[in-house]
């Protein structure tokens, strides 16, 4: 490995990370015009008690893929207001992106109001979870943050998050650990009931829910019961012999992400064609290699 | 074959294979789950515990010492070993991890590796790709071209079985007139003193008891409360290692002995007549204090994890080079421990794999989490 380039790589990644979190609660000048347009087209509620919780994550699963070659214009446009909005105009997700991830984010939101009638969102105000600086092992930087998320969640009298993605589950679950984050959250994929759904995939487990936070055998009973048919081989898809999309080292290492991104398409689909994930950065981390669509893609 | 694919094949294999050993062997897992409290009471107490190996050591008649660095453990064992002799070594990372085979070279001593994945790498003058297959990366092609240098009969078309018979008839013609046999240790108890060992070629065998001498090497990590838990440790690191049952076991309490005439118990007999052990510390003591690091002291080297990470399988060798011979997620953690070397860790992708399939049920992603804090305070602001 090159060592040099790490150090370099990590040192600017903080910088940039921090500096754009402290101030603006995003990892990256990002236009949350376009970030929450999936709420406004469907009249979510602003605020409440009950959130749904993006974390920008669907909204910026593409931008995070390609964090290495951005981090140069990130640490150049600074995170000044101007200079964020502008910033934000030039790293803008495709047109076919933002269509995508409104749709996925409109049917969690569906599914996820069968089980709970008021559920509001923060819009404009919902803070990124932090998830980079705690994978990263920036643990002083993610305390820090964290505490100003927890914060920012008690001024809007947040009493109970719905997550939609693994990274910020597992965030959540740290700060829990660490700062004594104290609102409970709950995955969506544990609030499903009776949805529907049809296809045949072969899973590609998310790490973080399959084997840090115990819903390997629950996010499989969630997808089986909505008729949704998954092909396993205990060589491939058993929970000790899954991989990773290769999404975590990306941000260090563009090359190496694709690297395992690719062989892990290469195995998921000597045992099914289609691919099935639940994480936005396992779909596009893969997706340049398989067909893969989001569990949210499938049931509804 | 490439990597790619090698890798693919064998972590499918070994997962299998395993998943299977466990199945018809389930008594494995509660040996397993036994050891990790065993070791978790040596780990609380290893100053108490090195000092209680030691003493019985030297109650069978044996030698033992502890090394606090590389520099020191080279000193001790090249004053053993000396200058001009024949040295056979068994597969060791310790050895490795101290470069111990090129320090007693450079002393005019010939040393041979006896494990046949281990000899391939060293004629090959490469680097071990795994822990427990030194040479998972080569080919039958690779391995027939090296083994060609000191067997013209050997080319790209022989056999695998033809391959082994040559190293073993040039190996043999080392052991014979070997003066020092060098092994490292699965497990050492500190109540009988006892070195268990576990292998499958044999070669283990002979470097333990035809040399005069026998040097075991080994870090303190590796020492365990008893006998029965070092008979344990051969067991389960065998079962994880997915080559069960192991051909061969071996245990060695201090030089060879007999009680044969008035069931005195003299020495030596056949065997080696010195039986020296040393222990190493390099780093593991202080790792053994510090709450985020000490779970890695409980690996027992079964080489599992390594399958189950996607940058060993993607990197390969080349993640932590010849840094260490230690690799994969149980290699970020030693080669931490041994090299303070925290930059591997950067590129862990936390895909849990390794916790799933360890024996000792070390939560290896906390670990390099925390090695990873560690880098992440030396990077610049």
């Amino acid at each position: 490995m090159d060592e040099d380039y790490v150090k370099k790589q990590e040192a600017t990644i903080r910088n940039v990370l921090v500096k754009n979190l402290m101030e603006s609660y995003v990892p990256f000048p990002l236009d949350k015009k376009i970030a929450t347009q999936w709420a406004y087209a469907i009249n979510v509620p602003r605020g409440g008690s009950t959130i749904i919780y993006t974390s920008y994550m669907y909204q910026m699963a593409n931008v995070f893929k390609s964090y290495e070659k951005y981090v140069p214009t990130f640490g150049s446009l600074g995170s000044s207001k101007i200079i964020a909005s502008i910033g934000a105009k030039l790293i803008k997700p495709k047109e076919e992106d933002i269509k995508r991830f409104n749709a996925i984010l409109q049917n969690i939101y569906r599914i996820v109001k069968r089980s709970n009638e008021n559920i509001g969102y923060l819009y404009e105000e919902e803070p990124y979870s932090g998830s980079l600086l705690y994978e990263l092992g920036f643990m002083d930087e993610f305390k820090e943050y964290g505490k100003k998320v927890f914060e920012l969640f008690k001024q809007h009298k947040v009493s109970n998050i719905i997550t939609i993605d693994p990274h910020t589950t597992n965030t959540l679950t740290n700060l829990k650990k660490y700062i004594g984050f104290d609102i409970p959250f709950t995955p969506y994929l544990n609030l499903i009931k009776e949805a529907k759904g049809t296809g045949k995939f072969v899973l590609h487990d998310s790490c973080l829910y399959s084997r840090f936070l115990g819903m390997y055998e629950s996010i499989r009973t969630t997808i089986r019961s909505a008729g949704v048919e998954l092909v396993e081989d205990p060589t491939v898809t058993g929970k000790g012999a899954g991989f990773c999309c290769g999404g975590p080292v990306g941000p260090l290492n563009d090359k190496l992400s694709n690297e395992i991104a690719k062989a892990r398409a290469e195995t998921l689909t000597s045992v099914n064609k289609d691919v099935l994930v639940a994480c936005p950065l396992c779909y596009a981390n893969l997706s340049e290699f398989c067909n893969v669509k989001d569990i949210a893609e499938v049931i509804a | 074959m490439n990597w790619s694919q090698i890798i693919s094949l064998v972590s499918a294999g070994n997962y299998m294979e395993v998943e299977k050993i466990l199945q018809d062997y389930p008594y494995i897992v509660d040996m397993a789950d036994h050891l990790r409290e065993q070791k978790l009471k040596v780990i609380a107490n290893l100053d108490t515990y090195v000092k209680r190996t030691m003493d019985s050591v030297e109650k069978l008649g044996g030698h033992a010492y502890l090394a606090k660095d590389k520099d020191e453990a080279r000193k001790i064992i090249g004053d053993l070993v000396g200058e001009k002799k024949t040295v056979v070594f068994s597969k060791t990372n310790v050895a490795y991890e101290i470069g111990l085979r090129e320090f007693l070279q450079e002393r005019n001593n010939e040393v041979w590796e006896t494990d046949l994945g281990e000899y391939l790498v060293q004629i090959s003058r490469g680097w071990p790709t795994h822990i427990v297959a030194p040479a998972l990366d080569m080919t039958r092609e690779e391995a027939a071209k090296a083994v060609k240098k000191i067997d013209p009969s050997i080319n790209e078309n022989s056999k695998i079985e033809d391959i082994v018979a040559a190293v073993r008839k040039f190996l043999m013609s080392k052991y014979v007139k070997a003066d020092v046999g060098i092994t490292g240790a699965n497990a050492v108890a500190a109540d009988s003193g006892s070195v268990a060992l576990v292998e499958n070629e044999g070669n283990i065998r002979i470097d333990t008891v035809m040399p005069p001498m026998h040097i075991a090497v080994t870090g303190i990590d590796k020492i365990v409360p008893t006998m029965r838990d070092a008979l344990d440790e051969v067991m389960v690191q065998a079962a994880y290692a997915g080559i069960f049952p192991p051909t061969y076991i071996n245990v060695t309490s201090g030089p060879s002995s007999t009680a044969d005439i008035e069931l005195r118990r003299v020495s030596p007999a056949t065997g080696p007549k010195d039986f020296h052990l040393v222990l190493i510390d390099n780093g593991r003591l202080e790792a053994s204090k510090n709450e985020d690091l000490k779970e890695a002291l409980l690996c027992i080297k079964c080489g599992r994890c390594y399958f189950s990470c996607p940058i060993y399988r993607t990197l390969g060798k080349e993640w932590i080079s010849t840094k260490s011979p230690y690799n994969g997620p149980t290699g970020v953690m030693w080669n931490y421990i041994t090299n303070k070397d925290p930059w591997p860790a950067s590129y862990c992708v936390h895909s849990g794999g390794c916790k799933e399939v360890c024996p000792m049920k070390i939560n290896i992603p906390e670990v390099i989490k925390y090695i990873k804090f560690i880098g992440s305070k030396q990077v610049g602001k």
